[in-house]
């Protein structure tokens, strides 16, 4: 045995110091002259490489791997975009930003899921270096399991609630992770279950096919194929739009003045709920303390779909958004409308609106050097808003407690303003204390 | 243009302004010089006005009169020199771009000298491309200087320069609201930013709207930027700095204005066209652009311009 070991290692010996010879003696005679040895080329960036940038409350670890210096340091909010080396190794295809933490998903044969940040309902799965005592904070972008039942499964959408986790994928249906405690992963209702130390997940289909998948603070909704509506979890405020304000465990199609439409998108950040069909009309339910829903009457809680009487001058609208307290929606001549109660965009002085007012689009940045500059989306998360312009310019208004503007400090912003990402932003996705976006290089 | 007959009728078009690209190299009173020189020596040629005739009465007092018409020395081309100089048409620039740069340079004319002046009131946005080039330092920060240092550029990337190109515009938008005078939570910064964009009180201190990286082909660089105040060794400096917190040197290679408020690059005059023709094209192209600005309810006139200046007057 140890002569053996000796040989080996003699022979390695052999072949280091072989390989050291050869080098010196190949390095005289390859070299070419006119290459100055400290000056040997960098590699180059990809012109189409896509880009991460996250900011917020960093003390969580939703932001993923920053810097170890930083972590030494206890830093607890970055309001400042910072950019990721994560989406440099992953291509990413979707992203979500839950409460406290975020989820990936990546185009790749092994890994095709990633999550950080708080993991108290296990919403990015179950991780235990120690066996038996799961973590409850992930301060890294780690793997998340996912029982697939076919190796080439691809993810195509994620999204993420107060403490779970939807994901969407192509032959499977969707898989849901975290809390329960509602029925929101469309299962039963267990009573004080356990959900740190959750290890299945439970896994949903719909006869139709589901093609989109959205998240709200503790309830869920599955958009169809044919642009029907399911929905499942919590309903104290008629937030699954079932007709009743009872917790649903089960995907149930929901009906009311969406019945018949062709729904291709819905929102929700906390308990009221947007939808948008195909011809650009605005449906909406569950909660309108704060007028959101532009009843008439004083009632607070709807519990089933109701089209919004938006005026005829607002046009086809394109995009929506809702935050705890105001609706946003967006036309297809590019005019940001706002309504509803708190930091609405529009000055500090105006905090509240019962009809739809355009927010003037020269604070989106179009002049008379810019006449072309229009909005392309908005997005809302449960204390801000969102908007991207079609140069690739995010602006950000609302609370800003954690940072979560990213605007460089922690003061609310009552009008959008620019925020400074060094890259052209394709997409957004609003947590409720931090921000994640996904660009490309200016070309 | 050809058609016109006289220098006379050519002289009373040249009311407005016009929009000429300035070459590098060539300081603007140069190019104002050769401009206005140019324009004097075609009107000349055009066909002036003849001499102005002398009425010479001359013999006995007594007697009948001799009344004769001479030419007169007086009003003789070859005495008092052409009929048209240099000095017989009023010319102003509207920002006074440095020997080094090249690019848009608003120039007013005649009666345009007021349009000129106005046009500069209204605090213009000015977008300047930077070339420059990674890895040399140069003593006036320049390509043609000295230079100083020279250095290691490849580990520069895109990344890098995006990430001090938001830098930047994050520092300069919140200097922005500082040189304004107001306090983003307040109802008055709403007010002012959604009457465009918010331009400083004085016209001492420069201001970055916009700053991005277009080209970056190592070593040499291309920076698009949108700035008001501006002046040479500012944007001279604003490279400089670039290059320093890039880890590496860089020196200015060039700097191109590419618009004027909305005078742009396209509209621009080369030096070879600085000749009537082109100049009173161009001078009806501006001066109609200069009209549609000015209905804009947010310019500022010349009266507006007084008032606003007489109330800070008499605040301080």
């Amino acid at each position: 045995m140890s002569s053996k070991l000796s040989s080996r290692l003699f022979n390695l010996i052999k072949k280091t110091s072989c390989a050291l010879c050869s080098k010196r003696y190949v390095g005289v005679n390859v070299k070419p002259e006119n290459v100055d040895p400290f000056m040997a080329p960098y590699s180059e960036s990809p012109k189409d490489q896509q880009r991460l940038y996250v900011w917020g409350m960093a003390e969580h670890g939703a932001l993923g791997d920053l810097k170890i210096r930083s972590r030494e340091r206890q830093i607890q909010f970055i309001y400042r975009p910072v950019r990721l080396r994560f989406s440099y190794s992953h291509k990413i295809k979707d992203l979500a930003c839950g409460y406290g933490f975020t989820v990936y998903a990546v185009e790749s044969n092994q890994y095709k899921l990633f999550g950080c940040g708080l993991n108290t309902d296990s919403q990015i799965g179950y991780h235990d270096p120690r066996k038996g005592y799961p973590l409850g904070l992930i301060l890294a972008t780690v793997p998340i399991q996912l029982p697939l039942k076919e190796p080439n499964t691809k993810i195509k959408a994620v999204a993420a609630g107060r403490a779970h986790t939807l994901v969407l994928t192509n032959t499977d249906g969707v898989y849901a992770l975290g809390s329960n405690c509602y029925g929101q992963c469309g299962r039963k209702i267990i009573e004080n279950e356990d959900f740190s130390k959750l290890r299945n997940v439970n896994n949903i289909t719909l006869d139709d096919g589901i093609s989109k998948i959205i998240c709200g603070q503790d309830h869920s909704f599955f958009i169809t194929k044919t642009g029907k509506v399911y929905s499942c979890g919590w309903g104290a405020d008629g937030q699954t739009g079932l007709g009743h304000y009872n917790n649903e465990s089960q995907p149930t199609i929901v009906e009311g003045d969406i019945k018949g439409e062709n729904i291709v998108k819905v929102v929700s950040s906390a308990d009221c709920v947007l939808a948008l069909n195909d011809q650009g009309e605005v449906f909406g339910w569950g909660n309108s303390e704060y007028g959101q829903l532009l009843l008439d009457s004083d009632k607070y809680q709807v519990n089933i779909p109701r089209k919004l009487p938006l005026s005829k001058g607002i046009g086809k609208i394109t995009d929506i958004g809702a935050t705890g307290s105001a609706c946003i929606a967006l036309n297809d001549e590019g005019v940001v409308f706002v309504w509803g109660f708190g930091i609405l965009g529009k000055g500090p002085e105006m905090n509240q609106s019962r009809e739809p007012t355009p927010i003037p689009s020269i604070l989106f940045g179009k002049n008379q050097y810019n006449p072309e500059t229009r909005v392309k989306s908005v997005y809302c998360s449960v204390f801000h808003m969102a908007a991207i312009t079609s140069d690739g310019n995010l602006y950000t208004w609302g609370k800003n407690k954690w940072g979560q503007l990213g605007l460089g400090h922690t003061k609310d912003q009552y009008f959008p303003l620019q925020v400074s990402v060094g890259a052209a932003v394709k997409r957004v996705s609003c947590g409720v204390d931090h921000m994640v976006a996904l660009c490309i290089p200016y070309q | 243009m050809n058609s016109l007959s006289t220098s006379e009728k050519a002289f009373r078009l040249l009311n407005g302004i016009v929009c000429l690209y300035k070459p590098a190299g060539v300081h603007l009173s140069g190019c104002r010089h050769s401009l206005l020189l140019k324009l004097t020596q075609e009107l000349n040629l055009c066909g002036v006005r003849s001499p102005e005739n002398r009425v010479v009465i001359s013999g006995d007092t007594t007697k009948e009169l001799n009344v004769k018409v001479e030419s007169s020395y007086a009003d003789n081309v070859l005495v008092v020199g052409p009929r048209y100089q240099t000095q017989d048409i009023k010319c102003i620039w509207t920002t006074h771009l440095g020997k080094r740069v090249s690019g848009v340079c608003v120039i007013g004319l005649n009666k345009g000298t007021k349009m000129a002046r106005n046009l500069q009131n209204n605090y213009p946005l000015r977008t300047y491309h930077l070339h420059g080039q990674l890895g040399i330092m140069t003593k006036n920060m320049y390509i043609d200087g000295q230079v100083v240092e020279k250095g290691r550029f490849d580990f520069v990337k895109r990344e890098n320069v995006d990430k001090l190109m938001s830098t930047i515009q994050a520092s300069n938008q919140k200097k922005m609201f500082e040189l304004a005078n107001v306090d983003t939570q307040t109802q008055t910064a709403y007010d002012l930013a959604t009457k465009g964009l918010i331009r400083p009180a004085s016209t001492k201190n420069p201001l970055i709207y916009g700053i991005k990286c277009i080209s970056l082909d190592l070593p040499n660089f291309i920076i698009e930027v949108n700035v008001i105040n501006e002046y040479e060794s500012y944007l001279l400096s604003l490279v400089h700095e670039i290059g320093l917190k890039l880890r590496c040197s860089a020196t200015c290679t060039a700097i191109r204005c590419i618009r004027y408020s909305s005078f742009t690059i396209q509209q621009a005059l080369l030096m070879k066209h600085w000749n009537l023709q082109y100049v009173l094209e161009n001078m009806r192209e501006c001066n109609s652009s200069y009209k549609q600005m000015s209905q804009l309810p947010s310019f500022i006139t010349e009266q507006s311009y007084f008032e606003s200046n007489q109330k800070l007057t008499g605040i301080q």
